[in-house]
């Protein structure tokens, strides 16, 4: 999917912690202060879901939180996206196996489509924890400013 | 030797029988489960001791029981206590010592939850699993692998808790809200502008680390989980579990390796509260102060990240030393940054406590009186600002800290003001103890390759946080803990939280909370204060574990 | 410093404005200006695939599972590294025994499609000589070799073949059957 169409000059995010350490949260505030500023590209983070644009997820989901995910994902307005933030909500990270986690934003996405909650796009940061300055590329490239720098490497190797 | 002496007389007053060694500063006593409670009583209060953890493991692989380890500490001397009782296989049930130590109360449930060990003599109910978990599914038995997922309906789940018997007009906050970073349920109940009931409910953050650690993990992986248990203080976890495997395998690490962890150590501390500082200034309104703490903090995350690799969750623990090396040039970039911050530091202070909104609504608010810290017996800068002198840094020194000269800042009024102090202290000594250990630095090596783990030792290691004590238990097997448990600090200050926000107006509770500094890797607990000011219990829905 | 040494003053709070004033502006307008990323910092990892021999022990080290020895085709082994659930540890660049595996300070790496995530290097089997069955790979036995030349017989039958040899080996040695 690429660039949506609608997200031409701000974004204003709803910070959703769905059981992470805190690492990837507290970078989300740094890119707030003076040194990183992130407001200077418009984006914002809101009070409520119905305010807003993206939902930034953070932490693999756990058991407890799954119910609360779904119920503030269904209070976005479409169009709406879903930004994943951190080793965590990627993949999962070292708990990507346990009993009482689901495992990240991919099997987040097969959950909401078992329920019929559609979402236009969704992006990966991958870090543990996100470098201030990641979240500052992630929100450039949904916004068009910078290119995509990483590309997937397949090779077949011999003797 | 004297003081050890005491206590296996003491034991063995109680319970003849008892079975007990003694390895390093740690007492193990195994006693029948008859006597628990008598043996209890004489540790907590005739003999003065602190109430740190108590852990259960399935041992029916090794000896046919389950297993309860009670572990006390005595600061004064720097001594660790452990009592092991044994549990029938078939239906285990232990007496349950909550009537004499109040601070057991969550681990029992702990242990009931994950374990199945019931406790006679006391209420029970399920703490840590969410309340649509399988009754009779118990993820820290061995037989229970870490990655079973049972079936479960999500659809239909009631959050709140009003109903006709509460006072006071309800206010939810959370789980998710813009005051709060971690999901956490607050229903707050309020007459006016009073706080007269609080009920909770946590808990979204476990995430089944203990059990990853017991069988998927292998040892020198489990360093990086324990980073991982919180972002902010991750280090220490680390630092904690490898000087606990260190310490059960008589592993002996290199002097220099022990410096470094201390500098590392020190750094997190001063970037922690930094982070604080301006948490609980933007909680009062004063976003400047928010801002231009983060800015001088930013300085410290980039000499994290010079030293180490990364701004947080550094990775550079290993069981046998430190995996990066400190050189003259960083040496002298370390130190000009930190007279950098010093000097930054002292006049954004003296800036901010001229700020009448600040002074105003710190000073007098939250109080927790000195009996009511000693009774709860709670840690770190919490027992600090209330006049009790805790610091396990001096008490039971550990790495490098025995050759450093520090002073351990105590203030007397127990109110958020206090607690502000000391943390503004901490920061300047953190930073004359970094300078300290730099000057000291010895040569040699940071690491040790060849070492050996033997099975089934024990060890009981304690690391000072920015946050209090952290508590962690190992036993050995074989190329992974047996049996891994974590106490984080802010488990023991949570209740003195009911102390705190008594009778408090509604708009300062929110700084009262923030003054513990909660990590929320921890318990959290809350008595109901009703209308007529009687206290009850609340049903502890409340158990947060990471 | 304790509260009696800090001298108080009615107006103090006006002092942020020097301080912000002396502070300026610090802000770092990446992605147009340079980063605040020191040499230290711990990026993605880049695999060389000249060196690679697939041995696994990068895969036992990682504590995510980031790095995992899949089968791609029948019998064909391949190491697939997911940057998504990466840790940025670097325990696999300590492990390896070919020096195979170099950090970078890559920290640019969002993107808006999972499959960009991950980076395969599919490795050409070896055949076992006997029952013709694939195992291994041909670079792990050529290391193998260099290290221990005796087994230069052994390396090109796979695990149950060779059992069967040892084996037979020891029964012709000692006589009778074994087993």
């Amino acid at each position: 999917m690429g660039k949506p169409k609608f997200l031409g000059k701000s974004i204003w995010v709803f910070h959703l912690n769905t059981g992470s350490c805190n690492g990837c949260d507290i970078e989300v505030l740094d890119v707030l202060t003076p040194y990183h500023d992130a407001e200077r590209f418009g984006v914002k983070l809101v009070v409520s879901p119905r305010h807003a644009d993206a939902a930034l997820l953070t932490g693999p989901i756990t058991l407890e939180s799954l119910p609360k995910v779904l119920r503030a994902i269904e209070a976005m307005p479409r169009p709406r996206i879903i930004i994943a933030l951190g080793s965590c909500a990627c993949g999962g990270n070292i708990w990507h196996s346990s009993y009482s986690v689901i495992g990240g934003v991919p099997e987040l996405l097969k959950i909401l489509k078992e329920r019929g909650i559609e979402v236009d796009g969704v992006y990966y940061v991958p870090g543990c924890p996100v470098r201030p300055e990641s979240i500052v590329y992630a929100v450039g490239l949904i916004k068009g400013l910078v290119p995509k720098k990483i590309k997937p490497k397949v090779k077949k190797v011999g003797r | 030797m004297d003081i050890i002496s005491k206590y296996i007389d003491t034991i063995k007053a109680v319970e003849p029988k008892a079975d007990i060694h003694v390895s390093d500063d740690t007492v193990y006593a195994t006693v029948s489960s008859s006597k628990l409670r008598d043996l209890a009583k004489a540790i907590y209060w005739d003999m003065n001791c602190f109430f740190r953890t108590c852990a259960g493991s399935d041992e029916r692989s090794i000896n046919g029981f389950y297993a309860l380890y009670h572990i006390f500490g005595d600061d004064n001397n720097g001594l660790n206590i452990v009592l092991k009782v044994y549990a029938d296989p078939n239906n285990p049930t232990l007496p349950s010592i909550v009537d004499i130590v109040p601070a057991a109360d969550w681990c029992e449930m702990e242990a009931r939850d994950l374990l199945g060990i019931e406790f006679s003599g006391r209420k029970q109910y399920r703490l840590i699993l969410p309340p649509y978990w399988p009754k009779d599914l118990y993820p820290l038995r061995k037989e229970v692998s870490y990655d079973v997922k049972p079936q479960v309906i999500i659809s239909s789940e009631k959050v709140g808790f009003w109903d006709k018997t509460s006072a006071g007009v309800a206010i939810p906050i959370g789980p998710y809200h813009p005051a709060l970073h971690e999901p956490e349920y607050f229903e707050l109940y309020v007459e006016g502008e009073s706080v007269v009931d609080v009920r909770y409910r946590g808990f979204h953050i476990h995430r089944g680390i203990e059990k990853l650690g017991e069988s998927k993990l292998t040892y020198q992986q489990v360093n990086f989980v324990a980073e991982r248990i919180c972002g902010i203080c991750g280090f220490e976890h680390s630092v904690c579990y490898a000087q606990a495997i260190e310490k059960a395998a008589g592993i002996e690490i290199p002097e220099r390796a022990k410096f470094i962890r201390s500098i590392v150590l020190e750094v997190e501390r001063i970037h922690s509260h930094l982070l604080w500082i301006g948490v609980a200034v933007h909680l009062l309104g004063y976003d400047t102060g928010f801002m231009h703490t983060w800015r001088i903090r930013e300085h410290v995350m980039i000499i994290a990240e010079m030293l180490t690799g990364s701004r947080k969750t550094y990775g550079i623990n290993l069981i046998g030393g430190v995996r990066k090396d400190i050189n003259e040039e960083k040496k002298q970039r370390v130190l000009d940054v930190l007279k950098i911050v010093e000097k930054e530091f002292t006049e954004l202070v003296k800036t901010m406590v001229d700020v009448p909104q600040i002074m105003k609504r710190l000073k007098g608010t939250g109080i927790l009186p000195r009996e009511d810290a000693r009774k709860l017996s709670v840690v770190g800068p919490t027992a600090r600002g209330s006049g009790l002198d805790r610091d396990v840094r001096r008490d039971l020194p550990y790495a490098a800290y025995g050759y450093v000269d520090f002073n351990v800042p105590v203030y007397d009024d127990g109110d958020n003001l206090s607690r502000f102090l000391v943390r503004v202290d901490e920061v300047y000594e953190s930073i004359s103890i970094i300078r300290q250990l730099l000057d000291q630095l010895p040569q040699g090596p940071v690491m040790i390759e060849e070492f050996d783990i033997p099975e089934g030792r024990m060890a009981v290691s304690v690391v000072e946080a920015p946050r209090g004590e952290d508590i962690h238990f190992v036993i050995t097997g074989r190329g992974k803990p047996y049996r891994w448990k974590v106490r984080a600090p802010t488990y023991q200050n949570i209740p003195a939280l009911r102390v705190m926000l008594r009778d408090q107006p509604l708009a300062d509770a929110p700084l009262t909370i923030a003054s513990i500094d909660p990590c929320f890797s921890c318990t959290d607990r809350v008595f109901i204060v009703d209308k007529n000011g009687y206290k009850k219990r609340l049903d502890p829905i409340l158990y947060r574990w990471r | 410093m304790s509260l009696k040494d800090m001298r108080r003053s009615r107006l103090g709070f006006l002092r942020a404005l020097v301080i912000a004033g002396r502070s300026g502006r610090v802000t770092r307008r990446y992605p147009y200006e340079e980063p605040l990323v020191t040499s230290d910092f711990r990026g993605k990892i880049d695999i060389d695939e000249t060196k690679c021999i697939g041995c696994g022990a990068c895969v036992n080290a990682c504590p995510p599972n980031a790095l995992e020895l899949i089968n791609t085709r029948d019998g064909y082994i391949s190491l697939r590294y997911f940057v998504g659930r990466c840790i940025f540890c670097w325990r696999c660049i300590d492990v390896c025994p070919t020096g195979a595996i170099k950090g970078t300070r890559e920290f640019e790496l969002a993107t808006d499609d999972i499959s960009d995530l991950y980076d395969i290097i599919v490795h050409e089997p070896n055949r076992c000589r006997e029952c013709g069955k694939l195992f291994s790979t041909k670079r792990m036995g050529d290391y193998v070799v260099t290290k221990s030349p005796l087994v230069e017989n052994y390396v090109d039958l796979d695990p149950d073949c060779r059992r069967n040899r040892f084996l037979k080996a020891i029964e012709n040695r000692f006589g009778g059957r074994v087993g």
